[in-house]
Protein backbone atom coordinates (compact mmCIF):
# COMPACT_ATOMS: atom_id res chain seq x y z
CA UNK A 1 0.00 0.00 0.00
CA UNK A 2 2.57 2.52 0.92
CA UNK A 3 4.78 1.34 -1.89
CA UNK A 4 2.18 2.36 -4.52
CA UNK A 5 1.32 5.61 -2.71
CA UNK A 6 4.62 6.59 -3.02
CA UNK A 7 4.67 5.57 -6.74
CA UNK A 8 1.53 7.50 -7.33
CA UNK A 9 3.09 10.42 -5.43
CA UNK A 10 6.26 10.29 -8.15
CA UNK A 11 4.17 10.08 -10.64
CA UNK A 12 1.72 12.68 -10.07
CA UNK A 13 4.80 15.39 -8.91
CA UNK A 14 6.25 14.18 -12.42
CA UNK A 15 2.98 15.34 -14.00
CA UNK A 16 2.27 18.38 -12.62
CA UNK A 17 5.65 20.16 -12.58
CA UNK A 18 6.21 19.01 -16.37
CA UNK A 19 3.05 19.53 -17.55
CA UNK A 20 2.62 23.22 -15.91
CA UNK A 21 5.91 23.96 -17.84
CA UNK A 22 4.45 22.22 -21.28
CA UNK A 23 1.32 23.80 -21.24
CA UNK A 24 2.65 26.86 -21.35
CA UNK A 25 4.65 26.11 -23.81
CA UNK A 26 1.73 25.26 -25.84
CA UNK A 27 -0.94 27.79 -24.79
CA UNK A 28 1.43 31.15 -24.74
CA UNK A 29 3.06 32.98 -27.84
CA UNK A 30 6.40 34.17 -27.04
CA UNK A 31 7.06 37.90 -27.63
CA UNK A 32 10.53 38.91 -27.39
CA UNK A 33 10.85 42.55 -25.69
CA UNK A 34 14.05 44.32 -24.07
CA UNK A 35 12.24 45.35 -21.05
CA UNK A 36 11.43 41.06 -20.27
CA UNK A 37 15.26 41.16 -20.34
CA UNK A 38 15.73 43.60 -17.43
CA UNK A 39 16.43 42.45 -13.81
CA UNK A 40 12.98 42.84 -11.56
CA UNK A 41 13.35 45.54 -9.32
CA UNK A 42 9.82 47.18 -8.47
CA UNK A 43 8.77 49.18 -11.93
CA UNK A 44 11.84 51.79 -11.82
CA UNK A 45 14.69 50.85 -13.87
CA UNK A 46 18.26 49.82 -12.49
CA UNK A 47 20.97 51.75 -11.85
CA UNK A 48 24.62 50.43 -11.23
CA UNK A 49 25.56 47.10 -11.71
CA UNK A 50 23.79 43.71 -9.42
CA UNK A 51 27.10 42.77 -8.82
CA UNK A 52 28.45 45.57 -6.73
CA UNK A 53 30.30 44.66 -3.94
CA UNK A 54 28.58 44.80 -0.18
CA UNK A 55 31.04 46.26 3.24
CA UNK A 56 31.48 42.91 5.41
CA UNK A 57 30.33 44.39 8.26
CA UNK A 58 26.52 43.71 6.49
CA UNK A 59 26.99 39.97 6.50
CA UNK A 60 28.56 40.26 10.73
CA UNK A 61 25.57 42.37 11.25
CA UNK A 62 22.56 39.92 9.42
CA UNK A 63 24.10 37.06 11.29
CA UNK A 64 24.16 38.14 14.73
CA UNK A 65 20.39 39.45 13.71
CA UNK A 66 19.78 35.61 12.79
CA UNK A 67 20.74 34.39 15.70
CA UNK A 68 18.66 36.32 18.01
CA UNK A 69 15.83 35.56 15.86
CA UNK A 70 16.48 31.85 15.52
CA UNK A 71 16.79 32.18 19.50
CA UNK A 72 13.39 34.02 20.00
CA UNK A 73 11.53 31.08 17.62
CA UNK A 74 12.98 28.71 20.42
CA UNK A 75 11.99 30.30 22.79
CA UNK A 76 8.11 30.19 22.05
CA UNK A 77 7.70 26.25 22.07
CA UNK A 78 9.35 26.67 25.71
CA UNK A 79 6.91 29.35 26.88
CA UNK A 80 4.46 26.51 26.09
CA UNK A 81 5.72 23.81 28.29
CA UNK A 82 7.54 26.20 31.37
CA UNK A 83 4.46 25.42 33.37
CA UNK A 84 4.33 21.88 33.33
CA UNK A 85 7.98 21.32 34.04
CA UNK A 86 9.02 24.14 36.53
CA UNK A 87 12.29 25.34 38.05
CA UNK A 88 14.27 23.23 35.50
CA UNK A 89 13.15 24.66 32.51
CA UNK A 90 13.60 27.63 33.22
CA UNK A 91 17.50 26.87 34.41
CA UNK A 92 17.76 25.47 30.98
CA UNK A 93 16.63 28.57 29.15
CA UNK A 94 18.79 30.31 31.32
CA UNK A 95 21.64 28.19 30.54
CA UNK A 96 20.91 28.42 26.74
CA UNK A 97 20.91 32.36 26.56
CA UNK A 98 24.08 32.42 28.59
CA UNK A 99 25.28 30.48 25.82
CA UNK A 100 24.28 32.61 23.21
CA UNK A 101 24.95 36.08 25.10
CA UNK A 102 28.66 35.04 25.76
CA UNK A 103 28.71 34.55 21.79
CA UNK A 104 27.15 37.96 21.47
CA UNK A 105 29.87 39.62 23.47
CA UNK A 106 32.69 37.73 21.61
CA UNK A 107 31.31 38.93 18.27
CA UNK A 108 31.11 42.70 20.12
CA UNK A 109 34.77 42.70 21.45
CA UNK A 110 35.71 41.74 17.89
CA UNK A 111 34.42 44.35 16.45
CA UNK A 112 31.17 42.75 14.60
CA UNK A 113 28.88 45.45 15.27
CA UNK A 114 31.27 48.21 14.65
CA UNK A 115 29.74 49.94 11.51
CA UNK A 116 32.61 50.72 8.83
CA UNK B 1 17.17 20.45 42.43
CA UNK B 2 21.26 19.55 42.57
CA UNK B 3 20.21 16.14 42.92
CA UNK B 4 18.45 16.46 39.39
CA UNK B 5 21.13 18.12 37.72
CA UNK B 6 24.02 16.32 38.60
CA UNK B 7 21.73 12.83 37.64
CA UNK B 8 21.38 14.28 34.74
CA UNK B 9 24.70 15.95 34.15
CA UNK B 10 26.90 13.34 35.16
CA UNK B 11 26.92 11.32 31.95
CA UNK B 12 27.79 14.03 29.99
CA UNK B 13 31.31 14.90 31.59
CA UNK B 14 33.28 14.74 28.89
CA UNK B 15 30.87 17.36 26.51
CA UNK B 16 30.88 19.41 29.42
CA UNK B 17 34.78 19.55 30.13
CA UNK B 18 34.95 20.80 26.26
CA UNK B 19 32.17 23.41 27.07
CA UNK B 20 34.46 24.56 30.04
CA UNK B 21 37.28 24.90 27.48
CA UNK B 22 35.24 26.50 24.74
CA UNK B 23 34.30 29.17 27.82
CA UNK B 24 36.99 29.97 29.24
CA UNK B 25 38.62 30.39 25.95
CA UNK B 26 35.65 33.19 25.17
CA UNK B 27 35.88 34.80 28.22
CA UNK B 28 39.63 35.71 28.05
CA UNK B 29 38.94 36.96 24.74
CA UNK B 30 36.28 39.12 26.20
CA UNK B 31 37.78 40.42 29.21
CA UNK B 32 41.42 39.97 29.01
CA UNK B 33 43.61 42.28 27.81
CA UNK B 34 46.97 40.81 27.26
CA UNK B 35 47.29 37.25 25.26
CA UNK B 36 49.32 34.24 26.43
CA UNK B 37 48.86 32.31 23.81
CA UNK B 38 51.91 29.49 25.39
CA UNK B 39 49.89 29.02 28.62
CA UNK B 40 46.47 28.71 26.27
CA UNK B 41 48.14 25.65 24.29
CA UNK B 42 49.37 24.12 27.81
CA UNK B 43 46.00 24.43 29.39
CA UNK B 44 44.25 23.48 26.39
CA UNK B 45 46.50 19.92 25.88
CA UNK B 46 45.85 19.26 29.94
CA UNK B 47 42.02 19.73 29.08
CA UNK B 48 42.32 17.75 26.15
CA UNK B 49 44.32 14.77 28.37
CA UNK B 50 41.53 15.05 31.05
CA UNK B 51 38.96 14.14 28.89
CA UNK B 52 40.81 11.16 27.54
CA UNK B 53 40.94 10.60 31.28
CA UNK B 54 37.45 10.86 31.87
CA UNK B 55 36.56 8.17 29.41
CA UNK B 56 37.63 5.44 31.79
CA UNK B 57 35.72 6.61 34.44
CA UNK B 58 33.16 3.92 34.84
CA UNK B 59 30.05 4.61 32.97
CA UNK B 60 26.71 4.71 35.77
CA UNK B 61 23.90 6.28 35.15
CA UNK B 62 23.99 6.61 31.25
CA UNK B 63 20.86 8.90 29.94
CA UNK B 64 20.08 12.77 29.95
CA UNK B 65 18.08 15.22 27.89
CA UNK B 66 15.17 12.18 28.21
CA UNK B 67 16.81 9.83 26.57
CA UNK B 68 17.97 11.62 23.20
CA UNK B 69 21.22 11.16 25.13
CA UNK B 70 23.06 7.68 25.93
CA UNK B 71 26.67 6.53 26.67
CA UNK B 72 27.86 3.43 26.66
CA UNK B 73 31.47 2.92 28.00
CA UNK B 74 32.18 2.08 24.06
CA UNK B 75 31.26 5.44 23.79
CA UNK B 76 33.34 6.64 25.93
CA UNK B 77 36.43 5.38 24.99
CA UNK B 78 35.98 6.26 21.36
CA UNK B 79 35.03 10.10 22.74
CA UNK B 80 38.70 9.15 24.25
CA UNK B 81 39.95 8.30 20.97
CA UNK B 82 39.48 11.27 19.45
CA UNK B 83 40.64 13.56 22.15
CA UNK B 84 43.50 11.52 22.35
CA UNK B 85 44.16 12.13 18.34
CA UNK B 86 42.91 16.11 18.51
CA UNK B 87 46.05 16.37 21.79
CA UNK B 88 48.56 14.76 19.51
CA UNK B 89 47.31 16.85 16.67
CA UNK B 90 47.39 19.89 19.38
CA UNK B 91 50.85 19.12 19.86
CA UNK B 92 52.17 19.12 16.28
CA UNK B 93 51.19 22.23 15.37
CA UNK B 94 52.22 23.72 18.86
CA UNK B 95 55.35 25.86 16.52
CA UNK B 96 53.14 26.52 13.80
CA UNK B 97 50.27 27.82 16.04
CA UNK B 98 52.05 30.44 17.88
CA UNK B 99 52.46 32.42 14.55
CA UNK B 100 48.84 33.69 14.91
CA UNK B 101 46.96 36.11 16.59
CA UNK B 102 43.81 34.41 16.33
CA UNK B 103 45.32 30.75 18.29
CA UNK B 104 42.38 31.16 20.70
CA UNK B 105 40.11 30.89 18.03
CA UNK B 106 41.78 27.57 16.54
CA UNK B 107 40.76 25.95 19.83
CA UNK B 108 37.12 27.45 19.99
CA UNK B 109 36.25 25.75 16.99
CA UNK B 110 38.38 22.59 17.82
CA UNK B 111 36.72 22.27 20.71
CA UNK B 112 33.38 22.61 19.34
CA UNK B 113 33.88 20.45 16.81
CA UNK B 114 34.99 17.87 18.87
CA UNK B 115 31.99 18.62 20.88
CA UNK B 116 30.07 17.90 18.31
CA UNK B 117 31.48 14.40 17.41
CA UNK B 118 31.11 13.65 20.92
CA UNK B 119 26.85 14.60 20.63
CA UNK B 120 26.54 12.41 17.60
CA UNK B 121 28.59 9.67 18.99
CA UNK B 122 25.85 8.94 21.90
CA UNK B 123 22.89 10.03 20.21
CA UNK B 124 19.95 8.15 20.22
CA UNK B 125 17.73 10.26 18.02
CA UNK B 126 18.05 11.43 14.72
CA UNK B 127 17.47 15.15 15.62
CA UNK B 128 20.23 14.85 18.74
CA UNK B 129 22.55 13.17 15.79
CA UNK B 130 22.19 15.92 12.87
CA UNK B 131 22.18 18.61 15.61
CA UNK B 132 25.81 16.76 16.21
CA UNK B 133 26.82 16.61 12.73
CA UNK B 134 26.45 19.90 11.81
CA UNK B 135 28.28 21.08 14.60
CA UNK B 136 31.23 19.14 13.91
CA UNK B 137 31.15 20.02 10.16
CA UNK B 138 30.69 23.69 10.50
CA UNK B 139 33.76 24.23 12.68
CA UNK B 140 35.68 22.49 10.53
CA UNK B 141 34.86 24.38 7.27
CA UNK B 142 36.48 27.71 9.12
CA UNK B 143 39.68 25.84 10.32
CA UNK B 144 40.19 24.90 6.54
CA UNK B 145 40.16 28.68 6.26
CA UNK B 146 42.23 29.06 8.70
CA UNK B 147 45.11 30.92 7.25
CA UNK B 148 43.50 33.97 6.10
CA UNK B 149 45.60 35.41 3.56
CA UNK B 150 45.86 31.98 1.62
CA UNK B 151 43.41 32.18 -1.60
CA UNK B 152 44.19 28.29 -1.93
CA UNK B 153 42.35 28.00 1.31
CA UNK B 154 39.67 29.96 1.03
CA UNK B 155 38.91 27.77 -2.09
CA UNK B 156 38.98 24.95 -0.41
CA UNK B 157 37.03 25.76 2.55
CA UNK B 158 34.27 27.06 0.22
CA UNK B 159 34.10 23.61 -1.70
CA UNK B 160 34.46 21.68 1.57
CA UNK B 161 31.19 23.96 2.95
CA UNK B 162 28.99 23.32 -0.12
CA UNK B 163 29.61 19.49 -0.37
CA UNK B 164 28.55 19.21 3.19
CA UNK B 165 25.56 21.45 2.74
CA UNK B 166 24.58 19.17 -0.32
CA UNK B 167 25.61 16.09 1.82
CA UNK B 168 23.42 17.36 4.80
CA UNK B 169 20.53 18.27 2.73
CA UNK B 170 20.38 14.41 1.00
CA UNK B 171 20.88 13.25 5.00
CA UNK B 172 17.93 15.34 6.11
CA UNK B 173 15.55 14.28 3.11
CA UNK B 174 16.50 10.19 4.13
CA UNK B 175 15.47 11.07 7.69
CA UNK B 176 12.57 12.99 6.83
CA UNK B 177 11.84 9.63 4.88
CA UNK B 178 12.27 7.81 8.34
CA UNK B 179 10.40 10.07 9.95
CA UNK B 180 7.39 9.34 7.67
CA UNK B 181 7.95 6.03 7.66
CA UNK B 182 7.70 5.30 11.50
CA UNK B 183 6.48 8.50 13.09
CA UNK B 184 9.63 8.54 15.67
CA UNK B 185 12.97 9.95 15.12
CA UNK B 186 14.12 7.92 18.28
CA UNK B 187 16.61 5.23 16.60
CA UNK B 188 15.17 2.27 18.83
CA UNK B 189 11.26 3.34 17.35
CA UNK B 190 12.63 3.57 13.74
CA UNK B 191 14.44 0.11 14.30
CA UNK B 192 11.18 -1.62 15.35
CA UNK B 193 9.32 -0.07 12.35
CA UNK B 194 11.88 -0.54 9.44
CA UNK B 195 10.66 -3.79 7.05
CA UNK B 196 12.66 -4.36 3.70
CA UNK B 197 10.75 -2.66 1.19
CA UNK B 198 11.27 0.36 -1.46
CA UNK B 199 9.75 2.95 0.80
CA UNK B 200 12.74 1.93 3.70
CA UNK B 201 15.44 1.41 1.06
CA UNK B 202 15.05 4.93 -0.33
CA UNK B 203 15.48 6.43 2.83
CA UNK B 204 18.27 3.90 4.38
CA UNK B 205 19.89 4.82 0.91
CA UNK B 206 19.81 8.84 0.90
CA UNK B 207 20.71 8.68 4.83
CA UNK B 208 23.61 6.40 4.28
CA UNK B 209 24.97 8.61 1.36
CA UNK B 210 24.99 11.52 3.85
CA UNK B 211 26.82 10.10 5.77
CA UNK B 212 29.63 8.61 3.56
CA UNK B 213 30.02 11.66 2.18
CA UNK B 214 31.78 12.80 5.23
CA UNK B 215 34.33 9.62 5.36
CA UNK B 216 34.61 10.16 1.54
CA UNK B 217 33.55 6.90 0.23
CA UNK B 218 34.34 6.80 -3.64
CA UNK B 219 31.20 8.64 -5.36
CA UNK B 220 31.10 11.29 -2.75
CA UNK B 221 34.81 11.68 -2.36
CA UNK B 222 35.69 14.60 -4.75
CA UNK B 223 35.79 17.21 -2.17
CA UNK B 224 38.64 15.35 0.08
CA UNK B 225 41.87 16.14 -2.42
CA UNK B 226 41.02 19.52 -3.00
CA UNK B 227 40.42 20.07 0.71
CA UNK B 228 43.22 18.06 2.28
CA UNK B 229 45.38 19.90 0.08
CA UNK B 230 44.13 23.60 0.48
CA UNK B 231 44.03 23.14 4.23
CA UNK B 232 46.23 24.17 6.94
CA UNK B 233 48.29 20.36 7.69
CA UNK B 234 47.26 20.27 11.41
CA UNK B 235 43.86 21.39 10.28
CA UNK B 236 44.02 18.00 7.36
CA UNK B 237 45.31 15.79 10.19
CA UNK B 238 42.12 16.48 11.94
CA UNK B 239 39.97 16.47 9.27
CA UNK B 240 41.87 12.88 8.16
CA UNK B 241 41.91 11.44 11.64
CA UNK B 242 39.20 12.80 13.84
CA UNK B 243 36.45 14.03 11.50
CA UNK B 244 36.73 10.42 10.15
CA UNK B 245 36.71 8.59 13.22
CA UNK B 246 33.93 9.90 14.36
CA UNK B 247 31.73 9.47 11.64
CA UNK B 248 32.61 5.70 11.09
CA UNK B 249 31.98 4.99 15.11
CA UNK B 250 28.40 6.45 14.33
CA UNK B 251 28.14 4.33 11.32
CA UNK B 252 28.72 1.43 13.48
CA UNK B 253 25.96 2.26 15.99
CA UNK B 254 23.56 2.91 13.08
CA UNK B 255 24.05 0.02 11.33
CA UNK B 256 23.93 -2.71 13.77
CA UNK B 257 21.44 -0.75 16.12
CA UNK B 258 18.97 0.56 13.57
CA UNK B 259 19.12 -0.26 10.43
CA UNK B 260 19.99 -4.00 11.16
CA UNK B 261 16.75 -5.31 9.48
CA UNK B 262 17.91 -4.03 6.10
CA UNK B 263 21.58 -5.99 6.65
CA UNK B 264 20.53 -7.90 3.24
CA UNK B 265 21.00 -4.70 1.57
CA UNK B 266 23.64 -2.80 3.36
CA UNK B 267 25.85 -5.79 2.95
CA UNK B 268 25.43 -5.50 -0.67
CA UNK B 269 25.83 -2.22 -0.96
CA UNK B 270 28.98 -1.40 1.19
CA UNK B 271 30.56 -4.46 -0.43
CA UNK B 272 30.07 -2.60 -4.31
CA UNK B 273 31.55 0.84 -2.07
CA UNK B 274 34.59 -0.69 -0.32
CA UNK B 275 35.62 -2.41 -3.76
CA UNK B 276 35.46 0.72 -5.71
CA UNK B 277 37.05 3.02 -2.97
CA UNK B 278 39.98 0.59 -2.19
CA UNK B 279 40.70 0.54 -6.16
CA UNK B 280 39.79 4.17 -7.12
CA UNK B 281 41.59 5.31 -4.28
CA UNK B 282 44.87 3.23 -4.77
CA UNK B 283 44.79 4.32 -8.72
CA UNK B 284 44.43 8.09 -7.63
CA UNK B 285 47.46 7.61 -4.99
CA UNK B 286 49.96 5.95 -7.38
CA UNK B 287 50.47 9.20 -9.02
CA UNK B 288 50.12 12.17 -6.22
CA UNK B 289 52.87 14.13 -6.15
CA UNK B 290 52.18 16.39 -3.66
CA UNK B 291 52.30 14.90 0.10
CA UNK B 292 48.65 15.95 1.12
CA UNK B 293 46.72 15.19 -1.80
CA UNK B 294 49.06 11.71 -1.48
CA UNK B 295 47.71 11.21 1.95
CA UNK B 296 44.13 12.09 0.80
CA UNK B 297 43.73 9.13 -1.36
CA UNK B 298 45.47 7.07 1.03
CA UNK B 299 42.79 8.05 4.25
CA UNK B 300 40.48 6.94 1.40
CA UNK B 301 41.83 3.60 0.67
CA UNK B 302 41.79 3.14 4.52
CA UNK B 303 38.55 4.12 4.86
CA UNK B 304 37.81 1.52 1.86
CA UNK B 305 39.38 -0.92 3.93
CA UNK B 306 37.44 -0.12 7.12
CA UNK B 307 34.44 -0.94 5.50
CA UNK B 308 35.19 -4.48 4.81
CA UNK B 309 34.54 -5.03 8.32
CA UNK B 310 30.91 -3.76 8.52
CA UNK B 311 30.51 -7.30 7.17
CA UNK B 312 30.67 -8.94 9.71
CA UNK B 313 28.77 -9.50 13.06
CA UNK B 314 27.83 -6.62 15.25
CA UNK B 315 30.56 -7.69 17.81
CA UNK B 316 33.59 -8.83 15.56
CA UNK B 317 33.14 -5.62 13.29
CA UNK B 318 32.37 -2.70 16.16
CA UNK B 319 35.88 -4.22 17.71
CA UNK B 320 37.94 -4.48 14.88
CA UNK B 321 36.77 -1.22 13.53
CA UNK B 322 37.60 0.46 16.84
CA UNK B 323 40.76 -1.16 17.09
CA UNK B 324 41.95 -0.49 13.29
CA UNK B 325 41.27 3.36 14.14
CA UNK B 326 43.19 3.29 16.76
CA UNK B 327 46.11 1.91 15.14
CA UNK B 328 44.99 4.25 12.18
CA UNK B 329 45.12 7.57 14.33
CA UNK B 330 49.22 6.94 15.55
CA UNK B 331 49.85 5.68 12.33
CA UNK B 332 48.11 8.16 10.31
CA UNK B 333 49.64 11.06 12.53
CA UNK B 334 52.91 9.45 12.84
CA UNK B 335 53.37 10.75 9.07
CA UNK B 336 51.51 13.89 9.38
CA UNK B 337 53.40 14.87 12.33
CA UNK B 338 56.40 14.52 10.06
CA UNK B 339 55.04 16.28 7.19
CA UNK B 340 53.77 18.87 9.71
CA UNK B 341 57.12 19.99 10.54
CA UNK B 342 58.77 19.70 7.41
CA UNK B 343 56.14 21.97 5.76
CA UNK B 344 56.10 24.40 8.78
CA UNK B 345 60.09 24.59 9.03
CA UNK B 346 61.02 24.27 5.57
CA UNK B 347 57.91 25.19 3.53
CA UNK B 348 58.04 21.72 1.03
CA UNK B 349 55.00 20.28 0.34
CA UNK B 350 56.02 17.93 -2.77
CA UNK B 351 57.09 14.61 -1.70
CA UNK B 352 60.62 14.89 -4.48
CA UNK B 353 61.24 17.49 -2.03
CA UNK B 354 61.62 15.48 1.13
CA UNK B 355 64.66 13.47 -1.22
CA UNK B 356 67.65 12.76 1.44
CA UNK B 357 65.42 13.28 4.24
CA UNK B 358 67.18 10.19 6.20
CA UNK B 359 70.69 12.00 5.70
CA UNK B 360 69.98 15.44 7.43
CA UNK B 361 67.66 13.82 9.89
CA UNK B 362 67.42 10.63 11.18
CA UNK B 363 64.86 10.94 13.52
CA UNK B 364 62.01 12.30 11.65
CA UNK B 365 62.84 9.58 8.61
CA UNK B 366 62.16 6.28 10.97
CA UNK B 367 59.46 7.89 12.15
CA UNK B 368 57.82 9.04 8.95
CA UNK B 369 59.11 4.89 7.48
CA UNK B 370 57.43 3.32 10.58
CA UNK B 371 54.04 5.70 10.34
CA UNK B 372 54.13 4.58 6.35
CA UNK B 373 54.82 0.53 7.17
CA UNK B 374 51.79 0.89 9.37
CA UNK B 375 49.65 2.61 7.06
CA UNK B 376 50.80 -0.31 4.58
CA UNK B 377 50.34 -2.73 7.14
CA UNK B 378 53.92 -4.25 6.96
CA UNK B 379 53.68 -6.97 9.92
CA UNK B 380 56.06 -5.68 12.78
CA UNK B 381 54.02 -2.84 13.06
CA UNK B 382 50.39 -2.45 14.20
CA UNK B 383 48.99 -2.09 10.92
CA UNK B 384 49.17 -5.42 9.90
CA UNK B 385 47.16 -6.67 12.98
CA UNK B 386 44.30 -3.90 12.44
CA UNK B 387 44.20 -4.92 8.47
CA UNK B 388 44.29 -8.92 9.98
CA UNK B 389 41.42 -8.30 11.83
CA UNK B 390 39.31 -5.79 9.67
CA UNK B 391 39.64 -9.06 6.96
CA UNK B 392 38.93 -11.42 9.73
CA UNK B 393 35.74 -10.08 10.24
CA UNK B 394 34.60 -9.20 6.69
CA UNK B 395 34.95 -13.00 5.72
CA UNK B 396 33.03 -14.11 8.54
CA UNK B 397 30.53 -14.67 5.22
CA UNK B 398 31.62 -17.63 3.11
CA UNK B 399 30.02 -15.62 0.14
CA UNK B 400 32.04 -12.44 0.21
CA UNK B 401 35.52 -14.08 0.32
CA UNK B 402 35.91 -13.93 -3.09
CA UNK B 403 35.18 -10.21 -3.18
CA UNK B 404 37.16 -9.60 0.10
CA UNK B 405 40.45 -11.22 -1.81
CA UNK B 406 40.04 -8.66 -4.11
CA UNK B 407 40.14 -6.32 -1.64
CA UNK B 408 43.26 -7.84 -0.18
CA UNK B 409 45.28 -7.76 -3.50
CA UNK B 410 44.75 -4.28 -3.61
CA UNK B 411 46.64 -4.35 -0.05
CA UNK B 412 49.47 -5.24 -1.92
CA UNK B 413 49.28 -2.78 -4.56
CA UNK B 414 48.75 0.08 -1.85
CA UNK B 415 52.60 -1.12 -1.11
CA UNK B 416 54.06 0.56 -3.73
CA UNK B 417 53.34 3.99 -3.27
CA UNK B 418 53.85 3.63 0.35
CA UNK B 419 56.82 2.19 -0.13
CA UNK B 420 58.25 4.29 -3.14
CA UNK B 421 57.99 7.46 -0.57
CA UNK B 422 60.04 5.75 1.89
CA UNK B 423 62.56 5.00 -1.10
CA UNK B 424 62.64 9.04 -1.87
CA UNK B 425 63.38 9.61 2.28
CA UNK B 426 65.95 7.32 2.04
CA UNK B 427 67.77 8.22 -0.77
CA UNK B 428 71.57 8.69 0.03
CA UNK B 429 73.13 10.30 -3.20
CA UNK B 430 70.72 13.48 -3.02
CA UNK B 431 71.30 16.75 -0.54
CA UNK B 432 67.94 17.66 1.27
CA UNK B 433 68.34 21.30 0.49
CA UNK B 434 67.90 22.80 3.78
CA UNK B 435 69.43 23.32 6.91
CA UNK B 436 68.96 21.47 10.28
CA UNK B 437 67.07 22.52 12.92
CA UNK B 438 66.61 21.04 15.81
CA UNK B 439 62.66 19.40 16.60
CA UNK B 440 60.95 21.18 19.48
CA UNK B 441 59.75 19.66 22.55
CA UNK B 442 56.30 19.10 21.81
CA UNK B 443 56.40 17.98 18.33
CA UNK B 444 59.40 15.13 19.93
CA UNK B 445 56.52 13.87 22.47
CA UNK B 446 53.82 13.67 19.62
CA UNK B 447 56.43 11.87 17.63
CA UNK B 448 57.45 9.65 20.62
CA UNK B 449 53.52 8.96 21.46
CA UNK B 450 53.02 7.83 18.21
CA UNK B 451 56.04 5.36 17.58
CA UNK B 452 55.05 3.63 21.09
CA UNK B 453 51.41 3.54 19.67
CA UNK B 454 52.28 1.80 16.65
CA UNK B 455 54.42 -0.72 18.25
CA UNK B 456 52.67 -1.09 21.26
CA UNK B 457 48.69 -1.54 19.74
CA UNK B 458 49.83 -4.14 17.55
CA UNK B 459 51.19 -6.45 20.06
CA UNK B 460 49.54 -5.86 22.98
CA UNK B 461 46.21 -8.27 22.65
CA UNK B 462 45.00 -6.88 25.83
CA UNK B 463 43.81 -3.70 24.29
CA UNK B 464 41.59 -6.10 21.38
CA UNK B 465 40.18 -7.66 24.66
CA UNK B 466 39.74 -4.37 26.30
CA UNK B 467 37.69 -3.19 23.05
CA UNK B 468 35.71 -6.53 22.96
CA UNK B 469 35.07 -6.38 26.11
CA UNK B 470 33.31 -3.05 25.94
CA UNK B 471 31.30 -3.69 22.59
CA UNK B 472 30.33 -7.17 23.97
CA UNK B 473 28.53 -4.39 26.88
CA UNK B 474 27.50 -2.04 24.28
CA UNK B 475 25.25 -4.04 21.79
Amino acid sequence: MGTVALFILTIAAIVFSAGGILASRFFTKSVYNPQKGQPYECGIPTSGTPWSQFHIGYYLYAIVFLLFEVELVFMYPWAVIVQKIGVGALVEMFAFIVVLFIGFLYAHKKGALKWM
Amino acid sequence: MIYYLLHNLLPFKQELLLLLGIFILLLTQIFGGKQHTEWTLQWVNLLLLIIVLAGFWPVGYNSAFSNMYQLTSLNAFEKSVLAFAAYIISLQGYNWLQRFEHTYEFYVLVLSSLLGMFCMLSSTNFLFFYIGLELSTLPLALLVNFQLNKKQSSEAAFKFIMSAAFASAILLLGISFLYGLSGSLNFNAVAAKLILNPFSLVAFLLFLAGVLFKVSVVPFHLWTADVYEGAPISVTAFLSVVSKASVLFVLLNLLFKVFYHLQSVWHIVMLILLLVTIVIGNLFALRQENFKRFMAFSSITQVGFILVAFLGNAYNASTAVVYFLVIYLFSNLAVFGVITYVENAFDKQNINEFKGLYKKNKFLSWVLLIGLFSLAGIPPTAGFFGKFFLIMSGSENLNYIPWITLAAVNLIISLYYYLRVAIVVFDNNVEFDAPTIAIPQPIKLSFIICIVGILITGVGSWIYHYIYSLTAAAF
